[in-house]
């Protein structure tokens, strides 16, 4: 027993240990955050209350849209040929999920209080909306892979139980996730006087919805070749090209609502009049929609492994800055106060959780049926111990 | 910068450890709370109101402290009190602070270590005072009763202070006057034959303020008046080389050259009189000299000041048009602490003038009302003091004939201390009072401190003075004493405890009794204790202790006897435009120009002057008011900043003849070309300050001590210094 | 703008031509409310000195919690700790408060604070000195206010007193009253000689926030309830059509089937003639 773990340990790729180390790195600071308190810890402050942990929370869940996309294109558009891809995004988005939970919880300055969002309701209130969604929904995503995780153990005979509730299951994640990728576009709605008006809109829940979509088909798109890379497993091309199809459409949506939003409001003239923010909404229009609204309309893009991935991560590019933009770069300065940057606990602690993500999904990978359905990609040369692959 | 910081949980916590601390360590029931209870302000969890007094600086609002459970939680101006009316400023707020400040010193402290590196021991009362008073015993059998001096500055126990010193024989008393006010005390008594007439600004429409920062070094109901007066729609006219909150609120702010003040002041004498605006019957009336002023100022047209004062000419015209018109209505501020420079007695004495040539007598400037202690109350017996048992070391009278006994000249007693001129002094007896910073050049005052064979100071900290002393008496904070009352016209004040000392701290009437008796003059200090004194200061007006307790002040009945307001307590009981004394000891008798010192090319005025947030050199380490004051910089215009290449925040080296300093740079529109400025009170020495240490630098490292022969003023805008970047 | 909510009973009128920037209101509200050394209730807004020597000017006033009719606090917080009673006053229950901060962003007159130096830091903000009034007694910072640059009763009062003070005093103060109108109208007003912007003040539009939040988040149930009928609306259309398209695919290969059969069947009957 002790021998085979050693060899398992042994076996294990590198960049496992390094992971680990930065988890563990991170856990400790993370700990040291709880119990020293915000002000030692971090460099937030009275003027900027919200931080790198905030942006970092806005991009995971729009990331992790990809879980709720997909099962909503597999379960309710009934695109079963997409099913090989439902197990790996699901898990990327749980642990997504996870990793904001865990940092919103450090960035709570009552942490021990974080059980009070469940019992003191405020309607008004986009954050209480939020956090009660991704609660809700982080239970369905559990509740989704776990067959991926029932599977090789002596309760397997839950998974047909479970599974006959799929659908209604998918439906009301698809629901709390259709909510809550809206409601943090609201959390910056009520933020008008520090918000710059290049992002300050009405439309915010919808351009959050709309980006998550897009973000989330990326996340696939990339995910299925990057897995290809760790765990020489993938999807077909056929069908990420079939997900690449879907972008344009939603990224021409997304464009034109924003700029149309613009035009309507008056606020078209901001686009090159304010300086910095000028610079950071064009780059979100051209990184993050034109590029790949053109890489992706053409044939060639969706058929190629690399040319998608490589759109797909504009998408995402673009979608994490917009995110970054609303909580942070675009969140305008107060009179002479010095404008935020992270200190390095708070980034510490953001890297410990990132790597705990990859972490677990290299680990879940390697000793789950995660990749049952994906199809195997040239014959690596330490093939690896895929348990479920011995079947 | 604050390393010692009291965060929101423990601001009330720390505060009860004390209390706690208190009646553990003394075992006793505690008698002041109890007699609270008594007097039914405090309830059976010792909470409730208690009316007192304010010492956070000496105008002594009337406040209201609200007790929960024996602690202090927070004050507010008394409503029935003249000077508070319901009000207190930053510094009364804070002053539950300086209280509960951890820096206190609740235990007689004995020297350990050399002078000045600040080791001290913990001691009893008994074992500090029978040191003290062997130590001015021997200091007495040895030299003399003058070789002991004794300082202080203005409080409510001063009076037994005084009473201790007179009784011990030391005609040595030092006291802030020189550094304060001196020159517009002697101004007034050499033109009104009293200190300070009162200002009544209800019913004023013209006002002129001469470096009287009246906004910033505030006192709170004349701050309020002033204000009310400028709300109401009178005019203020603020001369102040500085653009203060003062000259934010004034119609007309003059930046004028620093020391010519009296060029200013002696112009518009000229063009009232000139174009005969002065209040004829009143000058005729009332007044002797006016045709010797008319000769005096005849020269003194506002084209030659508007050359020395750097002002404009038709600005003088117009002010002094204006201030005329107002008549009766017009107010020239007579100033606090008018020792500028050694020309700062003329500049008094032509506001004075001024004053008089408008005729404003009874409206806007009246008779002083009230002492402290004095009028219909009573004080406990005792017997005559014994002569003095030499003459002065400050030179009063015999260098300086005209300044008041009372004033003195302290500047000039610390100089005498290093010269051992006419004789030596061996021991100093410090109560109250910071002379380390308040003197200036603070280098000498040190030196004089090192010529000491014995230095005992009270105080309730270990200030930069007492740093450098040999014990240290710890008195009960305002807040936890009483003191003698307070007389403001027929209402009589109490400051009373409300709450229990903390520590060892006593108040000073007992520690200035117990010293008495262990001197021998226990017969200077008949009272049994505090309520004791303050029952015998009330017998004669037949009023009980326990009523003023709940009240917090008591109306006396009105004096029938007819006051004549025209008459003046000066040798020809009118007021004096031309002065016989001055005269007489050889001193210009009418106001007169006097050219002040200039800074050669290249030097700066160095400008003193308060701000709202904090008392002298007393408050620094109060963290209520660290955390709301201005970061403390040396002010510099841009223009003096440019020619220098220096930038803002810039750390510079400021140099005078005695000293230099190190500070941060605040490059300001608000300070004239040729003037930098520094906050008073920072840069203290004494370790025993956690959150005063180490802000800041102190001005009097830099001072230069110059005195005005005539009232003995220490001119403290006369100090030139460079400025360097380092 | 349909903010549908009530002005307050009490309010501050805050006279910036009075204020002489002695901080006596920011001492005694620390005092008053034990506040930490690190963060305050209130604080001082202002011009700067500004101008060239020597015609300067420099005006300042003290900012605190405006108590807005509708207040974006009290709409953004979480779990309820901000909350508008009913004599208008915007009250912080500690006890409640997560310290997620959203409430600092949320308010536009940048009001809340937080002491982040506590290792368990709440909201510190303005109360109107709730406990203060409840003894009948000013606010701290009204009530200590040396000139008397605060003033503090009831709401109608300070701003009858707030518009007599302009009118009748012509070319003393700009035709504004800071607060009325603000964020959907406030508690605390202030007049001033220089516009609002100068002093530092935040320059909100005359909807509160709080009301386009609400526009949104009162849609929340019908987003929710929209998205789960319509996906399970198209879950069902797609799986009947599918479900149908297979029906008939099946009958379509029955049909055939048989229609192969019966041909089959007629061949051999056919062939079995041919041999009878
Ligand atoms: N907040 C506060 N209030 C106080 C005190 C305190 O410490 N703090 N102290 C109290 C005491 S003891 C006193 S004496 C008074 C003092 O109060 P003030 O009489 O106002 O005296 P300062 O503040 O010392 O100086 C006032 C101004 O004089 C200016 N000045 C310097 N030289 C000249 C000059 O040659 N001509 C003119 N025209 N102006 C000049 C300085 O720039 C400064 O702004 O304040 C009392 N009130
Ligand atoms: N550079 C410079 N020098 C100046 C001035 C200036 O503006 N600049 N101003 C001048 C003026 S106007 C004056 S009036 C003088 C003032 O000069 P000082 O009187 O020497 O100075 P204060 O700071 O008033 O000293 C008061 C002392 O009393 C202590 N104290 C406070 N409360 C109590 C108490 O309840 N009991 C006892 N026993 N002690 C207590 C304080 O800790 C402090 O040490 O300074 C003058 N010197
Ligand atoms: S003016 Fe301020 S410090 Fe002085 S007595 Fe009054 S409240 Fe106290
Ligand atoms: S000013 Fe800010 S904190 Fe105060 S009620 Fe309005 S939104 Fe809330
Ligand atoms: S910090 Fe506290 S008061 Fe502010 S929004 Fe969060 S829970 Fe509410
Ligand atoms: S009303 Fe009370 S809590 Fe509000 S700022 Fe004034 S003193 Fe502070
Ligand atoms: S107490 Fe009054 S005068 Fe002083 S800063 Fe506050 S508002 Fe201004
Ligand atoms: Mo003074």
């Amino acid at each position: 027993m002790q021998k085979k773990i050693i060899d398992e340990l042994r076996d294990m790729p590198k960049f496992v240990y390094v992971l680990a180390m930065l988890v563990a790195f991170g856990g400790a600071v993370g700990i040291y955050r709880l119990y020293a308190g915000l002000g030692a810890t971090t460099n937030l402050s009275k003027a900027y209350p919200w931080g790198i942990w905030i942006s970092f929370d806005l991009s995971t869940v729009a990331l992790s849209g990809g879980a709720f996309t997909l099962a909503a294109l597999v379960y309710v558009f009934h695109m079963h040929n997409l099913h090989a891809a439902v197990r790996p995004t699901v898990l990327a988005g749980l642990l997504g999920y996870t990793s904001v939970l865990i940092i919103l919880f450090m960035d709570l300055g009552r942490w021990d209080r974080a059980y009070h969002f469940l019992i003191y309701p405020n309607l008004n209130s986009a954050l209480f909306e939020v956090s009660w969604c991704i609660a809700l929904y982080s239970s369905i995503l559990v509740y989704e892979l776990s067959p991926v995780l029932l599977q090789n153990t002596k309760w397997k005979g839950a998974i047909p139980v479970l599974e006959k509730y799929t659908v209604p299951m998918v439906i009301a994640g698809v629901s709390l996730s259709t909510l809550h990728q809206s409601s943090l576009g609201t959390l910056f709605i009520v933020m008008s006087a520090r918000l710059h008006p290049l992002w300050h809109s009405m439309l915010l829940p919808i351009f959050f919805l709309i980006s998550s979509l897009a973000s989330g088909l990326a996340l696939i798109i990339a995910g299925a070749t990057v897995s290809r890379w760790v765990f020489k497993r993938s999807l077909p091309q056929k069908l990420i090209a079939k997900l690449g199809w879907f972008l344009p459409w939603i990224l021409g949506v997304y464009l034109v609502l924003k700029l149309g939003e613009l035009e309507v409001t008056d606020e078209l003239h901001y686009l090159f009049t304010s300086g910095k923010y000028s610079v950071l909404f064009i780059s979100e229009l051209v990184f993050g929609m034109i590029i790949p609204i053109i890489m992706f309309s053409r044939k060639e893009v969706r058929h190629s492994r690399n040319a998608s991935m490589i759109g797909a991560f504009f998408v995402m590019a673009g979608v994490v800055l917009n995110r970054f933009n609303a909580s942070w770069f675009a969140i305008q300065p107060l009179q002479g106060v010095e404008a935020y940057k992270p200190h390095w606990m708070e980034v510490a602690i953001l890297v410990g959780v990132a790597s705990g993500v990859f972490l677990a999904y290299t680990l879940i990978g390697r000793y789950f049926p995660l990749f049952d359905e994906t199809i195997k990609i040239d014959e690596p040369k330490h093939a690896p111990k895929l348990i479920a692959a011995t079947e | 910068m604050t390393n010692l910081t009291i965060s929101r949980r423990n601001f009330l916590k720390m505060s009860g450890a004390a209390v706690g601390a208190l009646v553990v360590g003394q075992m006793l029931p505690a008698p002041i709370a109890k007699a609270a209870q008594e007097a039914g302000l405090l309830d059976e969890n010792m909470t409730g109101y208690v009316t007192s007094m304010c010492e956070m600086c000496v105008w002594r609002c009337g406040l209201r402290a609200k007790i929960v459970e024996g602690r202090v939680v927070k004050l507010d101006g008394n409503p029935d009190h003249p000077h508070s009316r319901g009000k207190l400023c930053p510094r009364g707020q804070s002053g539950l602070m300086n209280t509960y400040d951890p820096d206190r010193v609740l235990t007689p402290l004995i020297r350990v270590g050399k002078r000045g590196e600040g080791k001290f021991r913990p001691a009893s009362w008994d074992e500090a005072l029978d040191l003290v008073a062997s130590k001015m015993m021997a200091i007495k059998e040895k030299y003399g009763s003058e070789a002991m001096v004794f300082s202080s500055t203005h409080n409510l126990s001063q009076l037994q202070f005084e009473n201790l010193l007179n009784a011990f024989g030391s005609p040595n008393y030092g006291t802030q006057r020189s550094l304060c006010f001196n020159a517009m005390i002697v101004g007034n008594l050499m033109t009104y034959g009293m200190e300070e007439p009162a200002r009544d600004y209800s019913d004023t429409e013209y006002i002129i303020l001469t470096g009287r920062n009246l906004v910033e070094a505030v006192s709170t109901s004349e701050t309020g008046d002033l204000m009310a007066a400028i709300h109401r729609g009178a005019k203020m006219v603020y001369l102040d080389p500085r653009f203060t909150r003062t000259a934010s609120k004034a119609d007309l702010w003059l930046p004028i050259r620093p020391g010519t003040d009296l060029a200013f002041h002696l112009a518009l004498l000229h063009v009232i009189i000139e174009e005969k605006l002065y209040d004829h019957d009143f000058v005729a009336n009332h007044t002797v000299g006016f045709d010797k002023l008319v000769a005096t100022v005849a020269p003194y047209t506002p084209e030659w000041a508007a050359a020395i004062t750097e002002l404009k000419a038709t600005d003088i015209e117009t002010v002094a048009r204006e201030f005329a018109a107002a008549g009766n209505k017009a107010l020239a501020h007579n100033g606090w602490r008018t020792s500028n420079f050694e020309n700062s007695f003329q500049t008094a004495r032509a506001i004075a003038s001024l004053n008089a040539l408008v005729g404003n007598w009874g409206t806007t400037l009246l008779p002083a009302s009230g002492g402290h202690g004095g009028g219909a109350l009573g004080l406990p017996p005792q017997p005559p003091y014994p002569r003095a048992s030499a003459t002065r070391l400050d030179g009063v009278p015999w260098k300086y004939p005209l300044v008041p006994f009372k004033l003195g000249v302290f500047q000039e007693l610390r100089n005498a201390i290093i010269s051992g001129k006419p004789y030596q002094a061996h021991g100093w007896f410090i109560s109250r009072q910071n002379p380390v910073q308040s003197l200036p050049d603070r280098t000498r005052t040190l030196e004089a401190m090192g010529k000491m064979d014995f230095i005992v100071t009270v105080d309730i900290f270990l200030n930069d003075t007492a740093w450098f002393s040999d014990v240290v008496l710890p008195e009960a904070s305002y807040l936890e004493r009483y003191d003698p009352l307070h007389q403001i016209g027929n209402r009589v004040f109490i400051r009373q405890p409300v709450i229990e000392p903390q520590g060892d701290a006593k108040s000073a009437l007992w520690i200035y009794k117990q010293l008495g008796e262990r001197l021998g003059l226990g017969d200077y200090f008949q009272y049994i204790d505090e309520e004791d004194f303050i029952r015998q200061q009330l017998a004669p007006v037949g009023a009980s202790l326990e009523e003023l307790r709940k009240k917090g002040y008591l109306d006396l009945e009105e004096h029938e006897g007819e006051v004549d307001l025209f008459h003046w307590n000066t040798s020809s009981g009118k007021v004096e435009l031309f002065s016989d004394v001055l005269d007489g000891a050889g001193f210009a008798p009418t106001a007169a120009w006097q050219e002040p010192p200039m800074p050669e090319n290249g030097r700066f005025y160095l400008l003193t002057g308060k701000i709202a947030q904090h008392t002298q050199f007393a408050t620094q380490n109060n963290q209520l008011l660290h955390k709301y004051q201005d970061e403390p910089r040396l002010w510099m215009n841009p223009k003096a900043a440019e020619n220098l290449r220096l930038a803002d925040n810039d750390i510079v080296r400021v140099t005078s003849d005695v000293g230099e300093v190190n500070i941060a740079l605040n490059v300001t529109e608000a300070i004239r070309p040729d003037c930098v400025y520094m906050t008073p009170g920072f840069g203290h020495i004494s370790k025993g300050f956690t959150t005063g240490y180490g802000v800041g630098a102190s001005d009097s490292v830099l001072h230069v001590t110059y005195t005005d022969p005539i009232s003995g003023g220490q001119a403290l805008s006369q100090t030139f210094v460079t400025v360097q970047g380092i | 703008m349909s903010t549908h909510t009530t002005n307050g009973k009490y309010g501050f009128l805050i006279d910036v031509t009075h204020c002489i920037d002695c901080r006596a209101c920011n001492v005694a509200c620390s005092v008053q409310n034990e506040v930490s050394m690190d963060s305050t209730r209130i604080w001082m807004n202002g011009t700067g000195v500004v101008g060239k020597y020597p015609d300067l000017q420099s005006f300042t006033a003290p900012f605190h919690c405006m108590h807005c009719n509708d207040p974006s606090c009290a709409s953004a917080c979480t779990v309820g700790a901000l909350t508008r009673d009913h004599d208008g006053i915007v009250r912080y229950d500690e006890d409640r408060c997560i310290g997620c901060r959203y409430c600092i962003y949320a308010c536009p007159f940048q009001v809340p604070n937080m002491d982040l130096n506590e290792t368990m830091p709440l909201i510190v903000k303005c109360d109107m000195c709730g406990d203060r009034l409840d003894e009948g007694e000013q606010p701290a910072c009204a009530a200590t206010c040396p000139p008397g640059a605060i003033q503090f009763g009831r709401r109608e009062d300070m701003l009858a007193e707030a518009n007599r003070l302009i009118n009748e005093n012509p070319g003393k103060y700009i035709h504004h009253i800071y607060g009325e109108h603000e964020n959907g109208g406030t508690s605390t007003f202030y007049i001033s000689p220089v516009p609002f912007e100068e002093l530092g003040f935040p320059i909100p539009g005359a909807t509160s926030s709080a009301y386009y939040n609400r526009l949104v988040t009162h849609g929340t149930p019908a987003v929710f309830g929209a998205a789960a009928v319509s996906l399970s609306g198209i879950y069902l259309t797609i799986k009947n059509v599918q479900e149908e398209t297979a029906e008939e695919a099946r009958a379509a290969v029955i049909r055939s089937a048989q229609a192969a059969e019966s041909a089959r069947a007629a061949e051999r009957a056919a062939a079995t003639e041919e041999e009878a």
